[in-house]
């Protein structure tokens, strides 16, 4: 199973990846990424590894 | 000559460039990119002495930095290069007035994320999905605005005080809560601030006095504002900022002032650069211009080229918190590093053909929003969208709007901005 890891040091909440999937990424109310699905389904993987790549703070991680 | 014949790099002599000489910023754009391409190539972590400065000791000194890769490692390595010393001035300004002008710029993690997370989720794509009607509304009103005059005189218009100003002017004083009678006041502070001492906006023998009057005068709307949101709070910024905790504290009114202070100046000096650069740009470029014209698909594209061709900021700067080395080049604690936005964003290793403006340039890698790291551009997506929008309408409701004369550049080596950009609209439609 694929599982996402968020860096916390490096997250800024730009909200890049929850623009790619919402389904799996999320910037609450307090500007925190919160990380709907730590272990996104087949379907959202190749959006999660876009989010990924477009982070601007590299913060993401998918580990496959 | 046009300023964007190609200049030979060869011609400069490496040891007389000086990226701290004043007139070096007035030069032509082809001449700066010149330099940047000889530095790159030759140095790519070239010594300068930093800028003089009345009333002030000269500091160590900067290592220029015009790679991509350099800048992008340097800006994903904030332990190692840090913020906290200043990252919008060569010199080291002590750290009050620093933090008054950077706020969140001039800090490092964690409370350059704690401050950043108040307003993080507003500038956020999904939230910023909400303003996109309003933004297509502020730049409608402008541009029928400028219209109306141009036709009510004998066509002209200026581009930048017409247009590529009051845009984004209105989109984020709209969001801070700016009320309608205050703007020009927060347009006229923010072109000092960012003046970068170009002498019709600043005075050169004190370049200081009008710099902290422009923040006084901002410090004192805001207190205003934040007074009126405590009373009757709203859902914008300003009331944001003034309810917010940072570790359980409440921000204090100096916090609050220069966060306010950068929101607007930010919002402000970058956008209204890339649109009237862009405008300028693709004048120059009508291939270019009607291939975007006809091709909506290409916003998104064309946008991002615009902000790599343009690079609105120049520069930030880090500064080194332990000796070590960086792609072979070793540096000592207190090392002082200019990242150059605009030279990593035309450099050949990145970019095919870095110096033609390329609109459906893909991939593009740029740095315009900064390197990847905490720093990243807050308002990235807001850009985005102000420019996307303008020039979409733009070439709707004014594809007859034709630059008729140079533009006045702003003489500043942190932005790249225009003063004047005389234009017309032609009426045939």
């Amino acid at each position: 199973m694929s599982r996402v890891q968020v860096d916390r040091e490096r997250c800024v909440g730009s909200g890049v990846c929850e623009s790619i999937v919402p389904e799996v990424f999320e910037i609450d109310d307090d500007g925190v990424l919160q990380v709907l699905r730590q272990e996104p389904p087949a379907d959202d993987l190749d959006g999660v590894r876009d989010a990924v790549q477009s982070c601007p703070a590299r913060a993401l991680v998918l580990a496959e | 000559m046009s300023v964007n014949t190609p200049v030979d790099p060869a011609q400069f002599d490496i040891e007389a460039i000086d990226l701290s000489d004043r007139d070096f910023w007035a030069e032509p754009p082809a001449v700066r990119h010149a330099v940047f391409d000889k530095l790159r190539a030759e140095r790519p972590f070239a010594f300068f002495d930093e800028p003089t400065m009345e009333g002030m000791e000269p500091g160590p000194g900067y290592w220029a930095v015009t790679r991509l890769a350099d800048l992008d490692a340097i800006s994903a390595q904030p332990a190692v290069f840090c913020s906290g010393q200043g990252a919008v001035s060569i010199q080291d300004i002590p750290a009050d007035l620093s933090e008054f002008y950077g706020s969140m710029i001039s800090m490092d993690d964690p409370r350059h994320a704690r401050i950043r997370r108040i307003v993080a989720k507003t500038f956020t794509p999904r939230m910023l999905e909400q303003v996109v009607d309003s933004v297509v509304g502020i730049v409608d009103d402008v541009l029928a605005e400028a219209r109306a005059k141009a036709e009510a005189g004998d066509g002209s218009l200026d581009v930048v005080a017409d247009i590529a100003a009051p845009i984004p002017l209105r989109i984020i004083c709209d969001m801070m809560g700016v009320p309608e009678q205050d703007r020009e006041l927060v347009l006229n502070a923010s072109n000092t601030i960012l003046s970068g001492g170009d002498p019709e906006l600043t005075d050169e023998a004190d370049p200081l006095t009008a710099l902290i009057e422009a923040g006084m005068n901002m410090a004192a709307l805001m207190e205003r504002l934040a007074a009126e949101r405590i009373e009757n709070p709203t859902d914008d910024l300003t009331t944001a900022l003034v309810n917010s905790e940072v570790d359980g504290e409440k921000l204090t009114h100096q916090e609050i002032a220069s966060f306010f202070i950068l929101l607007l100046v930010a919002g402000n000096e970058t956008t209204r650069t890339a649109i009237a650069q862009g405008l300028l740009a693709l004048s120059e470029n009508p291939e270019q211009r009607a291939r975007w014209m006809a091709d909506p698909s290409m916003d998104k594209a064309a946008v991002e080229e615009v902000v790599r061709y343009v690079s609105p900021v120049t520069w930030m700067r880090r500064t080194a918190t332990q000796d070590g080395e960086l792609n072979g080049h070793s540096f000592k604690e207190g090392d002082k590093f200019l990242l150059f936005y605009a030279a990593a964003n035309r450099d050949p290793e990145s970019f095919e053909n870095p110096h033609a403006l390329d609109l459906g340039r893909s991939p593009n890698n740029h740095v315009g929003f900064g390197g990847h790291g905490p720093h990243f551009c807050l308002g990235a997506h807001l850009a985005r969208r102000e420019l996307a929008v303008t020039f979409r309408r733009l070439f709707e409701v004014c594809p007859d709007l034709e630059i008729t004369g140079e533009p006045a550049r702003l003489r500043s080596s942190f932005v790249n901005g225009l003063k004047r950009l005389p234009a017309r609209l032609t009426g045939q439609r």
